[in-house]
């Protein structure tokens, strides 16, 4: 009668997990940050912090994350915000944006593409 | 009776007889005594007088007769009343309550002798009947509706769980409330089948941390903010008191956060003790007057619920009493030293398990991880779900958890995962058939199902492997 996916459900509500915040103070996170935890896990502290504390002793990429704990990547941030400001982890940004610059400019990429279909 | 009667009948006769008697004695020696001229006179007046005396003795027994009689029938028609009164009528009312239908109730007491007193007795039992089946119609009727709204508001929160999974944070703040709003909801439904009587929400199938539990109940409460949840403990409930503990203690939130100002947080204390978990609330409101107090902890003893107590307002602790009775949890309540109430529940032992090890096996991974994965730390998830994981790699028998999870390639791990796969796999495989075979007293569900992921997976999960080195 009850679907599997019900069955499996926790009790916990994701508002009960953020304390009722849906969003990021901080938008400079993105999915592909790269995030380290700086301290080890203190008793009395939410499992979730908990688990990413221990999960991030590597870097690991806050959509990972998401994904291990099987929450929204908006949750995920929300969790990764409150130790960012207490310290207990820190971000690292890919160098993606020296990435972007040096591609070609779009217009001769274009300009090349119709070559390439006029031969 | 009629027994009884001819010796009174007797008797009545014998006394006017005698006084016939005498009184015919007393007019002959009169007669006789009285001078010859006025005889006459004197024997007529003597014989009415006398028969007028014989007239009154004889009425006058009559009359007495007759206001025994009468006094015996009214002390035993008093006497069957009262029997009506305090036997019949009660066991009658207890056979209906009990169940039993009209017909079978009647017939089951003793059938008082009186015509009228049978009337009352049908009358009482055909509306105390007639009034039993309304309250069990209405009874059934709500925890039918509770009953769906239930289910309706468990399927809602498993797609709002889903949506919230799937929409990015511009949609994320609604359908955080939407959820909260459906949570509430579905607690009112739970209160409902409770007080019904009816099997109350869902059920869990596996133990449910106290972090979730707490969380479980505190999502279940409008002012959910204010609760503050101070806990340590690592423990679990069994899964099928799960949600009545959180129900409970949601009601118990629910009081606490309404009757104290909306500046003014509730603390929430876990406390693990060797009989149980010992839940403290505490509340910085009004402190509870003795009348209430009298009656808060009338509601969550340990008597059954008495429906005509319930006002319509304050449902939650009853359904509190109804809960803790249930499941054997004991509530009391304290002032608080924080100025306002304390609730104290405690959760016996019985009650209190381990978590179940599922919580630590994780999602598969995201494509971008390396194709070693973390293995499961606990053999159930692995038989659990063997066709979705069926392609990846496990933990093998031997491989320590540390080693399994690294996930990263570290350089002396190298040579020990590359070393198996190319040369040794038959040999190993052997091995391990060995191994199995010989260690036959092993428990067969632990043996036989890892005995066959090598075979299935071994080759497919090497494969990768080599791949990438």
């Amino acid at each position: 009668m009850i679907s599997p996916r019900v069955a499996s459900e926790d009790p916990d509500r994701l508002y009960t997990v953020t304390g009722g915040r849906s969003r990021a103070d901080e938008s400079a996170m993105d999915v592909v940050t790269l995030i380290v935890s700086e301290c080890d896990p203190t008793p009395g502290m939410q499992s979730e912090h908990v688990r990413i504390l221990q999960m991030c002793r590597r870097p690991m990429a806050v959509v990972e994350i998401s994904s291990e704990l099987r929450l929204p990547v908006s949750v995920v941030r929300i969790l990764l915000c409150d130790l960012l400001d207490t310290g207990r982890i820190t971000a690292r940004h890919p160098p993606k944006a020296p990435a972007r610059a040096q591609l070609p400019d779009p217009e001769i990429l274009e300009q090349v593409l119709v070559g390439l279909q006029n031969l | 009776m009629s027994a009884t009667h001819i010796p009174v009948h007797r008797r009545a006769l014998l006394v006017p007889l005698g006084v016939a008697v005498v009184a015919g004695v007393a007019c002959v020696w009169a007669v006789a005594e009285a001078p010859v001229a006025g005889r006459t006179l004197v024997a007529w007046c003597l014989g009415i007088a006398a028969l007028l005396l014989c007239a009154a003795v004889t009425y006058g027994l009559y009359g007495r007769q007759q206001a025994n009689l009468l006094r015996d029938r009214l002390a035993m028609r008093e006497a069957d009343l009262a029997q009506l009164a305090d036997h019949t009528l009660p066991a009658l009312v207890k056979r209906l309550r009990d169940g039993a239908s009209v017909d079978t109730a009647l017939a089951e007491v003793p059938r008082p002798a009186d015509l009228a007193q049978q009337r009352i007795l049908w009358t009482l039992a055909q509306e105390v009947g007639r009034g039993d089946r309304m309250r069990a119609a209405a009874m059934s009727a709500c925890a039918n509706a509770a009953g769906r709204v239930q289910a309706l508001a468990t399927s809602m929160l498993a797609d709002l769980r889903e949506m919230e999974d799937r929409h990015d944070e511009k949609v994320l703040g609604d359908l955080l409330r939407l959820d909260h709003s459906t949570a509430q909801a579905g607690r009112l439904a739970d209160s409902i089948a409770v007080l019904t009587g009816a099997r109350s929400g869902r059920r869990w199938t596996k133990p449910i941390v106290m972090e979730s539990i707490m969380r479980g109940a505190v999502g279940r409460i409008s002012a959910y903010q204010r609760v503050r949840v101070h806990s340590a403990s690592t423990v679990a409930i069994a899964g099928h008191a799960a949600e009545g503990v959180m129900h409970a203690l949601a009601e118990l939130m629910d009081n606490a956060t309404s009757f104290s100002p909306p500046s003014e947080e509730v603390h929430v204390y876990v406390e693990e003790v060797s009989t149980g978990i010992v839940i403290t609330i505490e509340d910085c409101g009004l402190v509870m007057s003795p009348v209430a107090l009298a009656r808060a902890r009338q509601a969550v003893s340990s008597e059954p619920l008495d429906l005509t107590t319930l006002s319509g307002t304050r449902l939650g602790l009853a359904v509190v009493g109804c809960l803790a009775r249930k499941h054997g949890l004991t509530v009391s309540f304290r002032p608080s030293s924080r100025g306002g109430t304390a609730v104290v529940v405690m959760i016996p032992q019985k009650l209190v398990t381990q978590p179940a090890p599922a919580p630590q096996v994780e999602a598969p991974r995201p494509p971008s991880a390396p194709a070693v994965r973390r293995a499961t730390a606990a053999p159930v998830p692995a038989q659990a779900d063997p066709v979705a994981e069926g392609e990846l790699p496990r933990r093998r028998r031997g491989q320590t958890l540390a080693a399994a999870t690294s996930t990263t390639p570290v350089p002396e791990q190298a040579p020990a995962r590359s070393r198996p796969s190319l040369s040794e796999a038959g040999a190993r495989f052997s091995a391990f058939r060995q191994a199995s075979r010989g260690t036959g007293a092993a428990p067969a569900g632990a043996a036989v199902p890892e005995a066959e992921q090598p075979q299935a997976e071994g080759p497919a999960a090497e494969g990768p492997k080599d791949d990438t080195r």
